[in-house]
Formats: C-alpha cells, sequence, structure tokens
C-alpha cells in the first residue's frame, strides 16, 4: 500500500500555475524527499495534500483512503513555518496539539526531549528562537508516536548542530520503519537521508524514483600541469564522459564510482606529462539539478 | 465536542490581553448602568425639573419591570466589545497560521469554525447572564417589587449580542486581518450602518430598520425617551424585526462556514 498517492494534482493562483497535473506515490518506509528550488509547488502540493489549499483538480489519497481529519491525526506534519499561540508556552502549545491529535499528554515530555528543547518548555513562545521554534515543531510532528512525517524544509532556521540532529533524527525515524516525506530545496539533504526523490521545477514534475536513478552523479577527476602537451593528452584520455575545463584545472568526468586518480596519473606520466595536481571529486548537485532542470 | 471546547479553553486560559478586556467589559457593563441609574435619578429628585422630567421620562426606568428593557438598552451599547474579542482570538489564528496548524493536526475545517461560533454563542451568553445580574441587582434596589414582566428584553439582548459576535466573525473570516477587520467592524457599527439605514429609510420608509445589526438594535428601543420618541416615529414592528434578526444569525453563520470550508486557508 502506497502511503501518499497524488493524482494529476493542479492548482492555480490567479495566472500563476503552482501546480500542472503533478501524480506520484509514496511507498510504506520510503524517505521520500520533494526537490525543488524555492516557488516551485513544494509547500503548495503538501498543503493541499494537508486540507488547508483546495485543488483546482485532481485528488488524493493517504493511507489508502482519500485524505480526511482522523488520518490527518496519525500524521506528524511540520508545514511551511511552525505555527505556535506565541503567548503560551512550548509544553502549552504541544498539549493543544496532543488534544486535537487525540494522544496522551505523557508524551509531550519524550517529544521534547528528543528535539532538544526540553528545558526551555515552560518559556514563552515569544521567547524561542526560529531555530528553537523549528525544534518545537518538530517535537509536535512526533506526538503520538505517528508511521507518518511529513517535513516541509525541516532544517529551515536551524545552526549547524540542528541541521545535524535533525539528519540523524530522521535517519533513526527511518531506521524505525516510518514514513517520511520531506520538501527541501537542499540537495545535499536530500541526498544524504531520502532513498526516494520526486522533482519540481515551477510546478512540473519532472523526475520521481529511487534516489539512486534519479540522482547519479558522475565522479570528476581535476588535474592540472604545466606541461605543453597536457591539454592534448587530456583530451586524449579513454573511457571518460566528458572534459570541462575549471579555472587552470581540467576536469575529466567518469561513471559514477569509476573514477581511479591512479589509473589517470600512470596515464599522463606515460605520455610524458607530470601532474602537479590530482583530486577526485563529485559533480556538485547542483550541477545535476541544473543539468534535470534545465532539459525541459 | 465537549473536547474541542476544552481545546478552544486552552487557548483562552492563559491568554492575558483577553482576560483583561473580558474583565473590563463586565466592569462597565456594571458601570455604564449605574452612570445612567445615577444621573436620571439625578434628574427626577431635581425639584425645578421634576414634572418637565417626569413627563419625558416617566417613572424611574430603574424599577421593575421597566428595568430589565433599561439595562439591556445600556448595556448594549457595549455589544461591540465582545465583537473585537472574537475579531482578535480569530485574526491571532490567521496571523500565527495556527487555525493551519490546528486543520493540519487533526481537525477538520468543520469542527475549527464550529468551535469558534460556539464561542460567539457563549459570549452571548455570558454578556446576556452578566446584564440580567445587573438588570436584577438594580430592580431590587429600586421600591418596585420584582416581576418577569419585560423579562423579553433580556432575550432580545441576547439576540442582539449574539448578533454583533456573529457579524464580528464573519468579518475576522472574510477579512483575515486583524486591523482592518477591527477597523471596518468599528466604522459600520459606529457609523456607516446609521448612514445606510438613514438612506435607505429615506427612498422606503424605515426599511433601514431591517439592516443586519440595526434589525436587532431596534428591538430595544430607548427606554426613557420612548415617550418623545413615539411623537416623532412610527412604531416598529417588533415581529418583524425579531424574525428579521433571526434570519440574519443563520445567514452569518451560512456565510462564515461557507468561506471557511471552501476557501484556501
Amino acid at each position: 500500500m502506497s502511503v501518499l498517492e497524488v493524482n494529476q494534482l493542479t492548482k492555480t493562483y490567479g495566472p500563476v500555475k503552482a501546480l500542472t497535473n503533478v501524480s506520484f506515490s509514496v511507498p510504506e518506509g520510503a524517505v521520500f524527499g520533494i526537490l525543488g528550488p524555492n516557488g516551485s509547488g513544494k509547500t503548495t502540493l503538501l498543503s493541499i495534500i494537508m486540507d488547508i489549499l483546495k485543488p483546482d483538480s485532481g485528488s488524493y489519497t493517504l493511507l489508502g483512503q482519500p485524505g480526511n481529519h482522523m488520518i490527518r491525526k496519525k500524521i506528524g506534519t511540520l508545514l511551511e513555518t511552525p505555527n505556535f499561540y506565541h503567548y503560551l508556552s512550548g509544553e502549552q502549545n504541544l498539549k493543544i496539539a496532543a488534544r486535537i491529535k487525540e494522544c496522551d499528554e505523557r508524551d509531550i515530555e519524550r517529544v521534547l526531549k528528543i528535539a532538544g528543547i526540553y528545558n526551555r518548555k515552560h518559556s514563552p513562545l515569544s521567547s524561542y528562537s526560529l531555530g528553537m521554534k523549528q525544534r518545537l515543531a518538530i517535537a509536535s510532528c512526533l506526538l503520538g508516536n505517528p508511521g507518518v512525517l511529513v517535513f516541509d524544509e525541516p532544517t529551515n532556521g536551524l545552526d549547524p548542530e540542528g541541521i545535524a540532529d535533525i539528519r540523524s533524527l530522521i535517519i533513526r525515524l527511518r531506521e524505525e520503519g516510518k514514513t517520511i516525506i520531506m520538501a527541501s530545496h537542499l540537495l545535499d539533504e536530500v541526498e544524504k537521508v531520502c532513498t526516494h526523490v520526486a522533482i519540481l521545477q515551477k510546478g512540473n514534475l519532472l523526475a520521481t524514483g529511487h534516489v539512486d536513478e534519479i540522482l547519479t552523479h558522475d565522479d570528476i577527476v581535476e588535474i592540472h600541469s604545466t606541461h605543453s602537451e597536457f591539454t592534448v593528452v587530456a583530451e586524449s584520455m579513454p573511457d571518460k564522459t566528458g572534459l570541462s575545463r575549471n579555472g587552470m584545472y581540467i576536469q575529466l568526468m567518469f561513471p559514477a564510482g569509476t573514477a581511479n586518480a591512479e589509473k589517470v596519473n600512470r596515464y599522463f606520466f606515460e605520455k610524458g606529462v607530470v601532474l602537479s595536481h590530482i583530486r577526485i571529486t563529485k559533480k556538485s548537485l547542483e550541477t545535476k539539478f541544473f543539468e534535470l532542470t534545465q532539459k525541459q | 465536542m465537549f473536547s474541542l471546547l476544552k481545546t478552544e479553553w486552552l487557548k483562552l486560559k492563559n491568554y492575558k490581553t483577553f482576560w483583561i478586556l473580558s474583565l473590563l467589559y463586565i466592569f462597565c457593563i456594571f458601570a455604564i448602568n449605574y452612570i445612567a441609574h445615577f444621573f436620571i435619578g439625578k434628574i427626577l429628585t431635581e425639584k425645578v425639573a421634576k414634572g418637565m422630567a417626569e413627563m419625558v421620562i416617566g417613572v424611574s426606568p430603574f424599577g421593575f419591570p421597566d428595568v430589565w428593557k433599561t439595562v439591556s438598552y445600556m448595556s448594549s451599547f457595549l455589544n461591540i466589545l465582545p465583537g473585537f474579542l472574537i475579531i482578535l482570538l480569530t485574526t491571532n489564528e490567521y496571523s500565527y497560521k495556527t487555525h493551519r496548524q490546528n486543520i493540519i493536526d487533526g481537525w477538520s475545517r468543520k469542527q475549527f469554525i464550529r468551535q469558534k461560533i460556539i464561542l460567539c454563542e457563549i459570549f452571548a451568553i455570558i454578556s446576556t447572564i452578566v446584564t440580567a445580574i445587573t438588570a436584577l441587582g438594580f430592580g431590587l434596589l429600586s421600591d418596585k417589587a420584582f416581576t418577569w414582566g419585560g423579562f423579553k428584553y433580556i432575550g432580545y439582548f441576547f439576540i442582539q449580542a449574539l448578533s454583533y459576535n456573529l457579524f464580528a466573525l464573519l468579518l475576522a473570516v472574510l477579512i483575515k486581518r486583524g486591523g482592518l477587520a477591527f477597523g471596518v467592524y468599528f466604522l459600520y457599527t459606529a457609523v456607516l450602518e446609521t448612514l445606510f439605514s438613514n438612506i435607505l429609510s429615506h427612498y422606503s420608509t424605515n426599511a433601514g430598520r431591517y439592516l443586519p445589526l440595526e434589525a436587532s438594535d431596534n428591538l430595544i428601543p430607548p427606554p426613557v425617551l420612548e415617550n418623545v420618541q413615539k411623537t416623532f416615529t412610527t412604531i416598529p414592528d417588533y415581529q418583524l424585526l425579531f424574525f428579521a434578526s433571526l434570519i440574519y444569525l443563520i445567514i452569518f453563520q451560512v456565510i462564515i462556514r461557507w468561506k471557511f470550508l471552501k476557501s484556501d486557508l
């Protein structure tokens, strides 16, 4: 059974097309990344699933049923920004969430500890920093230990330590067998934790599938030499899939996992060129993302 | 349903602005009636003006049965305030997007808006109870014997209070932004409706009396100047006003629900 199934969702804001016939499905146990730049429709998509926005057309199912409020109680969701009552404390805010979700209030202590905000539970929300609000929002999602979690930009506003905390939390939740749907504009974040990915751009779904299939990237060997024959030899390098210049360096592309510094070094040496710089690197995901989005 | 109300209570319980305004409001219901009681008492005991005053005012309006009507009328000047609270509480949800969070967490849209409508009803009930107690107090202080006669004005007061609260909720749901909703609510109730009412009445006799809030306002006529008023205007058709008010209550709720259930939040 798929946890979420989206069918031909379309949504417009006046002349702006926020989503155009988007369809995909999220299998159980997946960490599903919805990837796209700002304004690509990620939050709109998740808002529709949460009944915050009404789609122009299309449909969706959650846990095999048409979406409704009883199912939403079983899903922990952080949408766009943390939304809390500013005059209440962190704990009082979670009490309201717990009542709405119909889960035991005793769970509040546990989730506050997981999110690392327990020592500030009595402070009013108005005194929280953005990062603390974000942590409280994550805590709220974990109330009642739901099997499905929806995170929209979960690391928004967090410092590097916070980002690492959330990343390891997501990995831990994945290991517990939970399904996680996560929207992000950070490719790095998606690549590190997601098993599946859907890529959105300007409301269009560009690709969806297993993360290894969608976000494959070539290995790069970056080299430099002052030898006059350097460029000619580089162009004759066998097995490469591409070549590009990056300042004084030349970058040789090889299929993923096949770059071999020793082989490159030996080849150049045998041609009489001594390399003064050699470095294996990965094609940046940003480059890959541009490639994907520019194909359209 | 009780569980939902309890959640709504959690939102209110620690909201200081709400409590300060509510307590001031309740105090002012006593105060505004006390002021009226004080001045009318003074006029009636003033020897020189006595004959004249009795002609205009009649016997003391703070004795039974008139006290029900008098206190309802005086208190109704403050009916605008619970509406402000409704706008405050509802537009707060919009500004902090907590209405979204409530729905994301698992309330249906229907459950959310029903809580707000119930809040309007509870506020109206509390206003009515405070007004009834105030009327009872002033009535007992007078030398007239207790009677339920005229108690219907307390019922009319409830309808008027509920009309203001639901109208405020309607504006909050339609406008969403606190400042603008406050402004429109205040200007409409204070000035614009009277203006529209007069314009309408100009074209069709007394039609202006049946505007949304004007209808329930007119259910409780000014008590002391009734003798004077009778000579200048025709007595309104109270039965028609009553039904018009009830119909507006239904219309307000229908629009509030329709807007909240159908639109993007």
